[in-house]
């Protein structure tokens, strides 16, 4: 963490003092954190602060969604490719309630956001008043702090520490309301900014106890079926080095959860496959056969264990963790490692013993090949009617090297994405994982473009995911973001779809759409697009997007009643994985 | 069900009861009682709050995530037997002309109670003691008397530990009141 003090470029010599109003006192703090990038829509209560930010064009790039939600999903794609927080401002009332969406994804999938949200002025505060809404009540459940400023004098001391809790431990969203009073007023002492170091009640701890290090590595060293499970917590501690160097030493096979993906390469031979409630047979089926489980960054979600009573029971699990709250919480630990996933890994590297594990490996190749007759193959294979979801991913990962940023929606087609993309670089998949927020990747693609300007991002959208947030066509159009989108249409809410197929005797309830023209709605928004409904000219659809020189809406109309396999059925145990 | 008692020290800012209390209503737990004041160090508010559960784990999950929570510094979960507690009840006992007189020796030297208000008809007497304690003297007193009013402070509680809590506490240049 940064110590030093930071000057604004202000003058502050006690003769020519000139005071601050909050609104400008927030521009420099923002400056001061180094943001250069703002996702927001001004409205009544936050308009000082617009005001102020007309000032600071030349320093802060100002990007205008075209709804909230979009500005907070946009924020999160930053976030994730530039490793820290993503901003948003937005006014009182509405703005900030549509913002709500946003904050729990992010809050859910440790994502550090710092949400500036306007409020009415102090005098107005518990009245009723226009565009009043109780934000600090509404937020306090999915943020992991929040705070409402009444006065300029507070405004950097809040953002030094908005900063600081949103980037530091477990990341995540945190949201400060400030009142139009607080915007407008003049600071009562000269203006300066220092950064956040520590708060006295929050101590996040990084290195992990040497003790519980060595108790970690002692049951490694003496597992004969040891199986890693890496989480989204080691891309946020950009320990992909750390992981890949410790399973080559020990030889244990990794799998990931869904947020873990691209964390390892998929090609890499101690990578196994993805767990999960679609993720592949071997790395499900074979966390019952394990004797120790290395849980790393990840916080054991339903969606991974299937019935957590039945999930792991004969194994030793050292779960390495930064939040302390996760470790018990669904899954008992034998050794919990609170602390950084990096440092961690750095610590037990030194300790465990080098293996090789060879035959405990070689039992989920066993799987995989089980995996790929009944269902890969069949899916790549090109032999139905319509086109596969797995082949136009399967198509885009060989055209792209599994090499640019996915950003999923969520369903089917998310689902699908993970199962097809082969990931060759870290940081690589960009998706609503805890919350399954459908809307999500139109405005997330575009966050993650403008977060990760020289990586092909490429979003891929369900039919009924896209006209959550469609509007967001516009920012990406008047930002001449180059977005490329894939809608996989098939005309139904799929996954739900599919579940009503499954476990509800085909009661299709409100599951079909009667779709818009995508391409025609992309057009007007001047963004260029065409549709692929033959195989015959998918390969060449996705030249054309990917070589589009700009934003790109590739609508591939797809099978309609495909499923999504393996699937272990919710609330069942991960031995219950049905590939049919 | 098992008596817990949850310490919880905060620095002392708004809306932090309502953040503490989300969890408890998200886990769906009833509090019982809760009390909150500063402590002998300035800007440190201690919350005592009361539950009851059936699983020990879960407990500790519900104590973990308070512990989360930014402005909270530390949090101490009990049982009973760990910690001396008490609260305080008044009882507005009406005592109307003509009525039964009023038994203060039995309320002295018995209960430990004191009639701490003379009003024109009733008087106001508080009980310091455990829950049991209060109920056993409300029993008594509802034998004799009509009660017009009744409250209980909830429970405050200090550890059987030989340091006090607070010592327990982040280092920091503490203010102290003390």
């Amino acid at each position: 963490m940064e110590t030093a003090s930071v000057t604004p470029d202000i003058d502050t010599t006690p003769e020519t003092v000139q005071l601050l109003s909050g609104a400008q006192a927030l521009m420099h703090s923002l400056v001061a954190e180094q943001v250069d990038t703002i996702f927001g829509y001004p409205g009544g209560a936050i308009m000082p602060v617009y005001d102020a930010l007309y000032d600071f064009q030349d320093r802060i790039n100002h990007i205008l969604v075209r709804h909230e939600q979009g500005a907070g999903h946009a924020a999160q794609g930053y976030a994730r490719m530039q490793g820290r927080a993503g901003v948003c401002l937005v006014t009182s009332g509405p703005g900030a309630t549509n913002l709500v969406t946003p904050i729990a994804d992010a809050l859910i999938d440790s994502t550090p956001l710092v949400c500036i949200v306007g409020q009415v002025g102090k005098k107005l505060l518990g009245t009723d008043a226009f565009q009043e809404a109780d934000v600090m009540g509404v937020t306090m459940p999915i943020t992991k702090w929040n705070y409402q400023i009444t006065t300029a004098d507070e405004v950097p001391e809040i953002i030094a520490r908005a900063f600081y809790i949103a980037q530091s431990g477990r990341p995540g969203p945190v949201l400060i309301d400030i009142t139009k009073s607080a915007q407008l007023e003049l600071m009562t002492q000269p203006y300066s900014y220092e950064r956040c170091r520590t708060i006295i009640s929050y101590r996040p701890r990084i290195v992990p106890k040497p003790e519980q290090v060595e108790a970690a590595a002692k049951l490694i060293n003496g597992a004969k079926r040891p199986y890693i499970l890496a989480g989204h917590g080691v891309q946020l501690a950009k320990a992909e080095d750390e992981l890949r160097q410790f399973a080559e030493k020990t030889g244990i096979p990794v799998a990931t959860t869904l947020l873990g993906q691209s964390t390892i390469s998929t090609d890499h031979p101690l990578y196994v496959g993805w767990l999960g409630m679609h993720g592949n047979y071997g790395p499900n089926v074979l966390t019952d056969e394990a004797d120790v489980i290395i849980a790393i960054g990840m916080r054991f979600d339903d969606r991974v264990t299937g019935d957590a009573s039945k999930y792991i029971k004969q194994a030793k699990v050292i779960h390495i963790e930064i939040d302390p709250s996760e470790i018990d919480k669904i899954i008992k630990a034998d050794a919990p490692v609170v602390g950084d996933a990096k440092e961690a890994l750095k610590a037990l590297l030194k300790l465990v013993h080098p293996n090789d594990h060879t035959v405990w490996r070689n039992e989920f190749r066993k799987y995989d090949a089980i995996e790929n007759e009944t269902i890969t193959v069949p899916s790549l294979s090109g032999e139905s009617e319509k086109i596969q979801m797995g082949e136009v991913i399967d198509l885009l990962s060989k055209k792209t090297n599994g090499e640019a940023v996915l950003v999923t929606d969520v369903g089917q087609h998310q689902m699908m994405a993970s199962r097809y993309y082969q990931f060759r670089r870290p940081n690589s998949l960009v998706t609503s994982g805890g919350m399954g927020t459908m809307g999500f990747a139109l405005p997330a693609a575009f966050g993650t473009k403008v977060g990760a300007p020289d990586r092909t991002v490429v979003a891929i959208i369900g039919d009924g995911c896209f006209q959550m947030t469609l509007q967001e066509l516009g920012t990406i159009v008047q930002n001449k973001q180059p977005v490329k989108a894939i809608i996989l249409n098939n005309n139904f809410l799929g996954m739900v779809r599919q579940w009503q197929q499954l476990f509800h005797e085909r009661r299709y309830s409100f599951v079909e759409l009667q779709n818009p023209d995508f391409i025609t709605i992309a057009k007007g928004f001047g963004m260029d697009g065409h549709t692929c409904s033959e195989r015959e000219t998918l390969s060449e659809s996705l030249d054309r997007m990917l070589a589009h020189d700009g934003p790109y809406l590739l609508e591939v109309i797809v099978e309609k009643e495909e499923n999504v396999f393996p699937m272990v059925p919710a609330g069942t145990s991960v031995s219950q994985i049905r590939l049919t | 069900m098992t008596t817990y008692t949850i310490c919880v020290f905060t620095s002392n800012t708004i809306g932090l009861l309502n953040r503490i209390t989300i969890i408890f209503t998200r886990r769906r737990i009833n509090i019982e009682s809760l009390t909150v004041s500063e402590t002998e160090r300035k800007g440190v508010s201690r919350f005592t709050i009361v539950i009851k559960h059936e699983s020990r784990e879960e407990v500790e999950k519900l104590v973990r995530q308070i512990r989360k929570i930014v402005e909270v510094m530390a949090v101490f979960g009990y049982l009973n037997d760990e910690i001396v507690y008490n609260e305080i009840a008044m009882f507005k006992i009406s005592t109307p002309l003509g009525a039964k007189p009023l038994d203060v020796e039995t309320i002295n030297s018995k209960y430990k109670a004191w009639v701490v208000y003379w009003g024109l008809d009733y008087v106001v007497v508080e009980k310091t003691g455990t829950e049991t304690d209060i109920f056993d003297f409300f029993a008594y007193i509802r034998q004799q008397h009509d009660i017009l009013e009744f409250v209980r402070s909830g429970r405050v509680a200090v550890g059987k530990t030989e340091q006090g809590l607070v010592e327990y506490l982040p280092e920091a240049e503490w203010a102290y009141y003390l």
